[in-house]
């Protein structure tokens, strides 16, 4: 964890503790779980905060980019030599 | 939803001694693409992730006769694959268990609130194109310590309810929800500049 001045706050105007309570509750505000008034609440800040507004937007891409990723599948030759390994330890052969 | 291998009282389909190769095979050949893209992305190597299926599908052989449909077979087949890959990690690295603190998430400068590559007006998909990024989001969630790095993979990538990764491992919704929370903050860190420089400027930092 890099230093950090005790009392230093990156977004000018705005307290700390306002930006921890923001950040603390993120995920639920994403995942859509938070009553409506606190999301109220979180966007009234993110409107005065724009470090917290940008912040949540990267942890939104963030979280896309994971729900989108792909795999290539695996190949039908890898399928059949795992699948009579399979069937080898079990005794099925 | 029932899946092709279930019968119609949701149990695996099993015949009488619940062990024929038949029965195995359905299993087999309905959920071994969805086994291996979850071992893929837990895992990041191709051999590591071959050897999960082949454990998880083993297991799910030997335990199908103790499968009663109470859950969906791909979530049964999740929590195997889960308990498989806690123990191959555990032989072959003996991972530390690292917590992550909601503290270390917090930006210190301008550069960490923003990702490094710049990617709105994209679809998620399109951002993806981008090599750079794609290895960048594999690292960023090969480095998450492995009990966050389970919960990301199954909530943001299989798309498991929170209630549905909370049975598979066999934690409460809550605990679920807060490991979750730290896996995207450290995703996300990573994605950023401050994740870019790979701890340069947090050493630059800690020298000032």
């Amino acid at each position: 964890m890099p230093p950090r001045r005790r009392g230093a706050h990156p977004h000018p105007g705005h307290s700390k503790a306002q930006c921890l309570k923001v950040l603390r509750r993120l995920s639920a505000y994403l995942d859509h779980e938070l009553p409506i008034s606190v999301c109220r609440e979180i966007r009234k800040h993110m409107g005065a905060c724009p470090n917290c507004e940008d912040f949540v937007t990267s942890l939104r891409q963030t979280v896309r980019l994971c729900r989108h990723a792909k795999i290539p599948p695996m190949s039908a030759t890898a399928k059949a030599r795992i699948r009579r390994e399979i069937h080898k330890a079990a005794g099925l052969l | 939803m029932k899946t092709r291998t279930q019968g119609r009282d949701g149990s695996a389909g099993t015949g009488k001694d619940g062990s024929s190769a038949a029965t195995f095979d359905r299993l087999y050949r309905d959920h071994v693409d969805r086994i291996y893209r979850f071992a893929q992305r837990l895992c990041g190597h191709n051999d590591d992730a071959k050897d999960l299926v082949q454990d998880t599908f083993l297991n799910a052989y030997r335990g199908i006769k103790r499968f009663r449909g109470e859950a969906q077979i791909s979530t049964w087949l999740y929590t195997i694959a889960t308990r498989a890959c806690i123990r191959m990690r555990r032989r072959r690295r003996g991972e530390p268990v690292r917590e992550l603190s909601l503290d270390e998430f917090i930006p210190t400068s301008q550069g960490e609130f923003h990702l490094q590559i710049p990617i709105e007006g994209l679809t998620p998909e399109e951002a993806l194109e981008h090599k750079e990024l794609r290895r960048m989001l594999q690292q960023a969630i090969q480095k998450l310590p492995k009990k966050y790095r389970l919960v990301l993979v199954l909530r943001d990538m299989e798309g498991l309810t929170a209630k549905q990764v909370s049975s598979v491992m066999r934690l409460n919704e809550r605990a679920v929800k807060s490991r979750l929370h730290r896996a995207r903050l450290f995703v996300r860190r990573e994605l950023s500049a401050r994740g870019m420089d790979g701890g340069a400027s947090r050493g630059r930092a800690g020298a000032a």
